[in-house]
């Protein structure tokens, strides 16, 4: 239901779109400053981070431009966790409230989220926050195969980490005795803190500008604009219940299986995971805001793109899975690798929604879920280094386009320089370059993924972390479009590293990392002959596949 | 440089080809304007030349030197109107031109277009070498299969090739062997190394340079030999010189060689004009605002000189969408460029909210105002309503506006859906696109860790002035400077600009461990090099200056800084004394230093340039105008005030030394400068409009970014 907002008949459409600018403007400056100082790899190569402002009553007013889907919708939930432990009378101008709980933040330890009080002429405002990924947060490092929570790292349940603008001591040295990189991992928590200085200064020198004395009344009018646009989007889809399921690899012989059920009743959606695996002892369970945010994302991207969000984007949409089922799992399950199974719910939820919305939404992608590898040990100095290797395979087809090769989907991450990776690691990169007949074809064909051959160089052996899945179930396609290629990992012996966990290289060894291509859209005898003859051209598609999947008559050397 | 010289300025801009005529001896200013010639951008460039000429009566022989900028370069990559272009890679990563960075440049567009790579797949091409990040060979470079794919690609009919190896930043040898051996075999065949377009670390950003440039080159040195010849035919006896991206000046062969390094040679005008003023005004902290037709331009200037940066993106698939285009390792001015202009029509989104630009409607049809057939309100149609623009001297008069017609779709495209009335509405379109320009200012300013209210701003392009004060209010900035001619300011910069020359090496080590000897080699050659282009650039081999950076950042830090290094060798004894510059640079950006965390350095820059040219630019010689400073009054709208009458000033009656308060509104014949009623004018001696505005509106607030929790 849409709540008529007091106070909304005060703001014309000029001054509306003019403040909301300067509130995401706001937002964006502050993860300017926030992406400027910090240390975190991740951060930056896969922009995990996210920040964002909120009214007195903790709900979002605005987000950066750039904020990935992981923490979607998710600070607001958060911060009414902080101010159930420290009640809004309690904040003082200077305080800084840290967490990394799964549950309470974005499903597992190496995130950090930050919020602090704006106040404005001596009144508690708003609040701005930030969520970044930690260099480190000790316990097991990056991978899928702790047992329990415990193992991932150090838990942080919210405490104050600046009072009145001090540094908590205790706080201060309990996280920075439990990482590998304290000095990065305290550099990073700074640059949050940065970026929420700069977020409460200019917001209460907006509220100056703008001649206003807090932001409620234009929270709301804000959030009903956006609840509105949203809503609209809603309706235009046809009433009723959408269902589709999917398989994942899971861990060794466990299996895991999605079953998505979307209800569309008028203006409202919600999306049922009823059905789904239950949790399992791995870290692939993903809590419930995680779940949410993988959710709201990919129907957001379908229905209204354009919209910038804020609370009122996501109050007709609502997700539920059962407790103690992977995508709503019960503490202490582990969850460090989660995004192995939120990545994979755009894909569920675009096959439920392609029954009524075909032209809206893309077939699954081979980056879904990201494919990493992580090497650490010791380079030629005797260092000790850790590397993550960053790469994607391909977008799905749609209805309108192929899938762009090697793109992230639903996730952002881009991937870095070979020459800068082999500058810092004792690792040499042979190949890099399109897969051909990956892409699942279609009329419209999945986007290639690519092979990678890495060998160790170090003198030493060397430790891999493998994150992946999509070996037994490549990505689908939709109506009538094929599978995109599975992924495939190997070393130069013939053996395969375990998928999901660690393993040792020997020098001199050389992996192969064939990243899956995405799901093709509608029937590949459909697809435009002279874009067959251009694929087999330019080596995206062989011959044989020309021939034999789109039927292409003529020989592509005639061409 | 000698004191007393013609020389002419020349912008070949989309829509008008500018030109500056500056006579040091007489001293005088002529200015001129040519609808540009597309098809052959010469054209309007002689035949602008001829006419400036004679208006000045200036004999073509007694011309010094043509300085000239062109956005040809830009076009043909937007238009994808270059040639078809060979690669060649090393085995294994024919892909890294394609692949990209492998990211969305929009998260919710599902539907996204990625811009095309340069060369296609079947283009593109590769040979087995290798070569580590050390530099050392772990592959020799097979001749006869390079041999073989070069002839495959002369075969293909491509016109051009590039060369572009894994870690050539660090080695070159292969490259150097391949263009050999292409060479040999292809004589006329222009052939780009990555190694020498841009010798930096990252394959995929250097690939595409490499690319980029054998894609322009063959296009640009045909109309560059052909415009150096159609000169000399006229009887031009001085020098033709280019303007580079990063504001310096190069000769015909080296643009010819390297002709990617022109691709904001016409933006880069306005900022070296920009600097100018902040000499001759004294001011060390400057915004320049560039405002045209379809675009805004934004610049810092500090201590004279406007800001650099190292890379750009060419050919954005989606107009002023970061991340959309080919990002190019080339030196250029730091400027952030947006779709706000005189142009930028107004619409409606999905909220119901109302939103000004990107699009523009051009020249054709042009704003409403304009009679062309433009259907959509634009900026320059809402400024008329406004009172900000007279309907009958725009461009001095040659161009009628039409009032009613914008009344009329103003009231049913933007007024009446959202309720509101049109006069309402006029001042909603021109705040949405001053707070458009003032939200990507911040943003172009906090990424540099800086605060935009120590900044002056100097305002020009034909709606510079109309809205730099109301821009220059939302970042409470305290004075406006308005120059006279704002429509053809930039073209001055082509005229101060002086020979230039950016060299860069890579070789990433942490700084304790770093091979100095190494390093100084580098500064050695690239000095050397620098030297010989100069020289045959004009400059005297002694007054060549050099400034030395290197980028660095901490070890695990994604973000480089830019930091100076100190003059004289570089031995391990530097060391201190680097780290020190470090830090320094580093606490100046963000506001704190980290102890105990490596320092690595990743790319070595030399800065070599010749003196400026004599900056005294001197009005003296102007015709003033006689008549009356006021010339009539109107109704002018300010949001203080609503509609109001308005005092209407005759730039060209303003003497140096007058001053008078606003509201006001400054009309002369390429622009009009509007002045809110909290403002006082004056005009200096340089002929420019400076406009202080009351600082009782303006709260004061803290001047630093400072970061109070450092613990």
């Amino acid at each position: 239901m849409s709540r008529e907002p007091s106070g909304a008949a005060e703001f014309d459409p000029i001054s509306l779109e003019i403040l909301w600018s300067r509130l995401i403007s706001i937002a964006d400056e502050s993860a300017a400053a926030l992406l400027r100082t910090s240390f975190s790899t991740i951060v930056r190569e896969s922009n995990d981070f996210a920040t964002g402002l909120m009214d007195a009553n903790g709900d979002s007013l605005a987000e950066n431009t750039a904020g990935i889907p992981s923490f979607v919708g998710i600070l607001p939930r958060t911060l009414k966790h902080f101010l159930h432990r420290f009640p809004k009378e309690s904040w003082k101008p200077g305080d800084c409230v840290i967490t990394n709980d799964p549950w309470m933040a974005t499903g597992h330890l190496p995130d950090f989220t930050l919020a602090a009080p704006i106040f404005h002429r001596g009144r508690l405002v708003g609040f701005c926050g930030s969520i970044a990924h930690a260099p480190d947060i000790g316990g097991a490092g990056w991978s899928s195969d702790c047992r329990e929570l415990f193992e991932e790292g150090l838990r942080v349940l919210p405490v104050k980490f600046l009072h009145e603008g001090r540094i908590n001591e205790l706080a201060r040295d309990f996280i920075t005795a439990n990482v590998r990189v304290p000095d990065q991992v305290l550099g990073d928590l700074f640059a949050q803190v940065a970026a929420a200085d700069v977020c409460a200064r200019r917001t209460s020198e907006f509220l100056g500008d703008a001649q206003i004395e807090d932001l409620s009344a234009l929270s709301s009018a804000l959030q009903d604009r956006a609840e509105k646009a949203m809503r609209r989007a809603i309706e235009a889809v046809p009433d009723g219940t959408y269902r589709a399921s999917l398989d994942a690899d899971g861990f060794d012989a466990d299996e895991t299986h999605i079953e998505c059920a979307i209800t569309v009743n008028g203006s409202a959606l919600h999306v049922d995971y009823a059905g789904t695996s239950k949790q399992i002892g791995r870290g692939l369970n993903s809590v419930l805001n995680y779940t949410y945010a993988y959710s709201v994302y990919p129907i957001k991207c379908a229905l209204d793109p354009m919209t910038p969000r804020n609370e009122g984007s996501y109050r007709s949409m609502t997700v539920d899975a059962p407790e103690g089922c992977l995508l709503n799992p019960r503490f202490p399950a582990p969850c460090s690798a989660r995004q192995l199974t939120g990545h994979l719910l755009a894909g569920v939820i675009y096959r439920a929604l392609a029954q009524a919305i075909p032209d809206k939404v893309i077939a699954e992608s081979g980056s879904a879920p990201t494919l990493r590898s992580v090497y650490s040990g010791v380079d030629r100095h005797n260092q000790s280094f850790s590397q993550v290797f960053f790469a994607s395979g391909g977008m799905g087809g749609s209805a309108i386009q192929d899938g762009h090769s090697c793109t992230a989907f639903p996730t952002n991450t881009g991937s870095g320089s070979i020459e800068a990776f082999e500058s810092i690691s004792p690792l040499l990169v042979w190949k890099k370059e399109l897969r051909t007949d990956s892409g699942g074809a279609g009329k419209f064909r999945g986007g290639l993924g690519q092979d990678v051959d890495i060998e160790v160089t170090s003198s030493h052996p060397l430790r891999l972390s493998l994150l992946s899945d999509r070996q037994k179930y490549p990505p689908k396609g939709l109506l009538g479009g094929s599978e995109g290629a599975p992924v495939e990992i190997t070393l130069s012996d013939g053996t395969r590293p375990h998928p999901k966990s660690r393993s040792v290289l020997q020098p001199g060894d050389r992996l192969t990392l064939r990243f899956s291509g995405g799901g093709g859209f509608g029937d590949p005898r459909e697809r435009d002959p002279a874009a067959v003859m251009a694929d087999v051209r330019d080596g995206y598609v062989s011959a044989e596949q020309a021939h034999g999947i789109y039927g292409l008559l003529r020989d592509p050397a005639d061409a | 440089m000698a004191a007393s010289r013609i020389r002419i300025g020349v912008d070949v801009g989309g829509t008008f080809t500018d030109f500056v005529l500056v006579d040091d001896h007489r001293q005088l200013i002529y200015l001129g304007k040519q609808l540009t010639t597309p098809r052959d951008p010469s054209r309007a460039i002689i035949e602008g030349i001829q006419r400036i000429l004679r208006e000045a009566g200036v004999d073509i022989g007694k011309l010094d030197g043509v300085v000239h900028g062109t956005t040809l370069v830009t076009n043909t990559v937007i238009e994808r109107k270059g040639a078809k272009v060979g690669l060649v890679t090393t085995k294994g990563f024919r892909d890294v031109l394609e692949m990209g960075r492998e990211i969305r440049y929009d998260l919710y567009d599902l539907f996204l277009e990625k811009p095309e790579p340069l060369v296609p797949r079947h283009l593109r091409s590769e040979v087995d070498e290798r070569v580590d990040a050390t530099g050392a060979v772990l592959r020799p470079l097979d001749k006869d299969e390079l041999r073989t794919v070069a002839r495959r690609l002369v075969d293909q009919g491509v016109e051009a090739i590039a060369i572009a190896f894994l870690h050539a930043w660090r080695n070159d040898a292969h490259e150097r062997e391949a263009l050999a051996i292409v060479r040999a075999e292809h004589p006329d065949l222009p052939v780009t190394l990555g190694s020498e377009i841009a010798p930096e670390i990252r394959e995929y950003e250097r690939s595409n340079t490499a690319a980029a440039n054998a894609y322009v080159q063959p296009l640009m040195q045909r109309y560059l030999s052909r415009l150096e010849g159609e000169l000399h035919e006229l009887g031009h006896r001085g020098t033709l010189s280019i303007m580079l991206s990063a504001g310096g000046l190069t000769t015909v062969r080296t643009a010819s060689k390297f002709p990617i390094q022109l691709i904001e040679s016409g933006p880069a005008a306005g900022a070296t004009a920009a600097a100018l003023y902040a000499k001759l005004t004294g001011n060390d902290y400057l915004i320049s605002l560039d405002m045209g037709g379809t675009t805004a331009k934004m610049c810092l200037v500090e201590h004279g000189a406007p800001e650099h940066s190292n890379e750009f993106e060419a050919g954005r698939v989606k107009r002023f969408r970061k991340g959309s285009g080919l990002p190019l390792k080339v030196p250029v001015i730091d400027l952030i460029e947006i779709g706000a202009g005189g142009g930028s029509t107004a619409w409606i989104d999905g909220m119901g909210l109302l939103k000004v630009g990107p699009e523009s409607a051009g020249s054709e049809p042009g704003p409403v105002c304009y009679r062309r057939g433009g259907t959509e309100p634009a900026v320059t149609d809402a400024d008329l309503l406004l009172g900000y623009l007279s309907p009958d001297f725009f461009l001095g008069g040659d161009m009628a506006l039409d009032l009613d017609a914008v009344r009329k779709a103003v009231e049913t495209r933007i007024a009446a859906p959202l309720g509101l009335g049109v006069e309402q509405a006029a001042a909603g379109i021109h705040a949405v696109v001053n707070e458009n320009m003032a939200a990507a200012t911040r943003m172009y300013i906090a990424e540099k860790g800086r605060d935009p209210r120590r900044y002056t701003m100097i305002a020009f392009g034909g709606a510079g002035p109309v809205h730099a004060y109301g821009l220059a209010k939302l970042l409470k900035l305290r004075r406006l400077i308005c120059p006279l001619g704002a429509g053809v300011t930039s073209a001055l910069g082509f005229l101060v600009a002086a020979p230039a020359v950016d060299l860069v090496r890579s070789y990433v080590a942490r700084l304790e461990v770093a091979d100095w000897a190494q390093v100084d080699g580098f500064f050695t050659d690239m000095e050397a090099t620098a030297v010989e282009r100069l020289v045959e650039a004009g400059a005297r081999k002694e007054e060549i200056r050099f400034e030395r950076r290197a980028e660095m950042r901490h070890v695990g830090q994604g973000f480089e800084i830019t930091v100076p290094l100190p003059d004289g060798p570089l031995r391990a004894s530097s060391l201190d004394q680097v780290r020190a510059q470090f830090f320094e640079t580093y606490e100046k950006l963000f506001g704190r230093r980290i102890e105990g965390i490596g320092i690595e350095a990743l790319t070595w820059r030399l800065h070599a340039a010749a003196p400026q040219s004599d900056v005294t630019l001197r009005f003296a010689g102007q015709k003033a105008d006689t008549g009356q400073r006021i010339k009539g009054e109107r109704q002018v709208f300010f949001p203080e005030t609503g509609y109001a009458p308005c005092p209407v000033y005759n730039r060209y009656a303003l003497k140096p030394g007058d001053g008078f308060r606003g509201p006001a509104v400054v009309e002369e014949r390429e622009s009009t400068t509007i002045v809110g009623p909290d403002s006082t004018v004056h005009v200096d001696r340089f002929l420019n409009l400076v406009i202080d505005i009351d600082q009782s509106t303006v709260a004061v607030a803290d001047t630093e970014v400072h970061h109070a929790h450092n613990g």
